[in-house]
């Protein structure tokens, strides 16, 4: 029992994380309509951009609010550059543009810093508490509350702000709210800069787990799209829930089904999102999609 | 009409001459290149069918060529098969592989295909590893070469380069031929309007499926010329990275054109290998480029902007001649 729930503690934690790339992915979606295979490695480009400027001696917090800002005009960056023009293409093409941004930004952090691994700073003090037999780590705790701040905040602004309802609107009906007076173009490049920013935060959580390396976040990216299409693609709770479902069932498996063991575990999210697609094809969270002809 | 089947029978024979030319031209390590670069054309060719006409995007083209490669492997090491016999049965599994994916990745509009195979990608070759009793673990397989016939006994490249080219022929008659037929009708009318053509009784799901059940059939066809033409596999050879660059090939070389299948598979073959001289990131820079630059500039890729300048030069010497798709 102690087993079981330390196990599902630990999946817990790094369920956060997928949670927090989750949020970015779905925020672009929800914006744009389109699926951003390029989300990890531009969080791990800005990660490597916040581990130099705490190379230079800069504290890390200031090096992390740099690289949030940083990561968030690389974000309307790339939208300018690579989505706007193929925003009345057909899905596949905007697909295989993000598919080229996921290809470009790996070489371009390994021709500036090289392949080879490099420890990242951790935010979050050493050491945990016990409870019982289950000993919970700071960071885990840390990982946890960062992701509820994000998630609240966005869920908020999308729920009680101004911008937030202009951005809904843009993605709801592009045509329809340029005539209501939303400046749709400015909404779609916000929501691409919030979801770089979304993305470099997970990307901060994670490198001190895994180091910072070029392909750091790309298995990360492939749970953050499963917990996106568990949790449905529609709502931020969606996002967290299938994150932290897809955490703790990957981390459940990785311990009890021998045959997988640690280095299967990946099969974990592919067998839950299969069997969610399977089910109930709209994701957890997600409703059935009308369309006018 | 007349103008259409006569462009088509212009790159038909522009495409004999070039392969019937070549070998004379390449040393044997340079053909045997070629050959490799016919086998992802085969690939390739699976993946525009889905791509470029069931507007659906795999990622796991490069893991349903591995499956295609360890069917060949297995059938010849463990149990002593004629390698160009194991070929249809490298075809057949991994097309059920691939349904068992696309059954429930298919029913939605969306891109679940695209998410679960990036998943399976990455996955494959572990799965290789933990299967190790079948697939040679680490090691790998290797694979009996092919006896050329006697009157190619002192040239095997030749004769291997014949046998990609032979199969690269089936799986191009078998893409035609699925266009020309009810599915591909299908697949037409969905992508046009695929609420159309739902109401007008197109079942898309099924459409979708058979889409990339010959996909994959391809891919693993594919595969299996590859494990032949390198004699030795491992989990090595179908990294995640492969599916990607399948997906670059086929962009690259113009995802709904035959002969860009062929230039999209020469592509992903010799720039890693030129590129890889100077510097490692090159390679995928310039892949990521290609990619970004095609998709921005030229949605037919390579084969299309060949395609436009040949009706540019047909427009010249008759004015009214409109240009049609070779497809």
């Amino acid at each position: 029992m102690t087993l079981f729930v330390q196990i599902v503690v630990s999946g817990l934690a790094t369920g956060a994380i997928y949670s927090a790339l989750a949020l970015a992915l779905v925020l672009i979606f929800r914006a744009t309509n389109v699926v951003n295979f390029g989300q990890g490695e531009m969080a791990t480009f800005s990660a490597y951009c916040i581990w130099q400027l705490s190379q230079w001696g800069l504290p890390l917090w200031l090096s992390i609010a740099i690289g949030l800002a940083g990561s968030f005009v690389l974000g309307i960056l790339s939208f300018r550059a690579f989505i706007r023009p193929l925003l009345a293409a057909p899905v596949e093409a905007t697909v295989v543009v993000t598919l080229g941004m996921f290809v470009l930004f790996q070489p371009i952090a390994t021709w500036l810093r090289g392949a080879e691994q490099k420890p990242f700073p951790s935010l979050f003090p050493e050491g945990g508490v016990n409870f019982g037999d289950v000993r919970i780590l700071a960071s885990s705790v840390g990982t946890l509350l960062a992701l509820i701040v994000l998630a609240a905040s966005i869920g908020s602004l999308f729920a009680f702000t101004r911008l937030g309802l202009s951005m809904r609107a843009a993605a709801f009906d592009r045509a329809r709210s340029v005539l209501v007076g939303v400046n749709v173009e400015r909404m779609l490049m916000l929501g691409w800069g919030f979801a770089a920013v979304i993305g470099t935060v997970a990307a901060v959580l994670v490198a001190p787990r895994l180091f910072l390396s070029p392909t750091m976040m790309t298995p990360i990216l492939f749970y953050g799209l499963a917990a996106a299409t568990v949790g449905g693609w529609q709502s931020p709770l969606g996002a967290v829930a299938g994150g932290l479902m897809v955490g703790v069932s990957e981390s459940l498996g990785a311990n009890y089904i021998g045959f997988l063991g640690a280095d299967m575990r990946i099969a974990v999210p592919i067998v839950l999102t299969l069997f969610v697609l399977l089910v109930k094809p709209v994701g957890l969270f997600g409703s059935q999609k009308v369309t006018k002809l | 009409m007349s103008n259409s089947v006569l462009r088509s029978a212009a790159t038909m024979v522009g495409f004999v001459l070039v392969a019937a030319l070549l070998p004379a031209f390449l040393s044997g390590f340079q053909l045997q290149q070629v050959s490799v670069a016919i086998s992802y054309a085969i690939a390739i060719l699976g993946l525009n069918l889905l791509m470029g006409f069931a507007g659906q995007i795999c990622l796991a083209q490069g893991t349903l060529f591995g499956i295609g490669a360890y069917v060949t492997a297995i059938l010849n090491a463990t149990y002593g098969v004629h390698p160009l016999a194991t070929l249809p049965a490298a075809a057949a599994v991994a097309a059920l592989a691939g349904l068992v994916v696309g059954l429930p990745a298919l029913r939605l509009q969306g891109l679940q295909l695209a998410i679960i195979t990036f998943g399976v990608a990455a996955a494959f070759p572990q799965l290789l590893l933990k299967l190790g009793s079948w697939t040679g673990g680490v090691s790998g397989l290797p694979i009996d070469s092919l006896e050329p016939p006697a009157f190619l006994a002192d040239n095997s490249e030749l004769w291997l380069y014949l046998v990609s080219l032979g199969c690269a022929c089936v799986a191009a008659m078998i893409v035609r031929l699925v266009l020309a037929g009810d599915v591909g009708r299908a697949l037409h009318a969905q992508r046009d309007s695929s609420q159309i053509a739902e109401a007008l009784g197109v079942n898309l799901t099924k459409t979708k499926l058979w889409a990339f059940a010959i996909s994959s059939a391809l891919a693993g066809l594919g595969g299996g010329v590859f494990a032949i033409l390198n004699g030795f596999i491992s989990p090595q050879s179908f990294l995640a990275p492969l599916s990607i660059t399948i997906v670059i090939g086929s962009i690259v070389g113009g995802s709904t054109s035959t002969i860009g299948a062929f230039l999209g598979g020469l592509f992903i073959t010799f720039v890693p290998t030129w590129t890889s001289n100077i510097n490692l990131a090159l390679g995928n820079v310039i892949y990521a480029l290609a990619l970004i630059g095609i998709m921005l500039l030229a949605r037919g890729g390579v084969a299309g902007l060949l395609e436009r300048f040949a009706a540019a030069l047909t427009r010249r010497s008759k004015p009214n001649g409109k240009a049609t798709s070779i497809s």
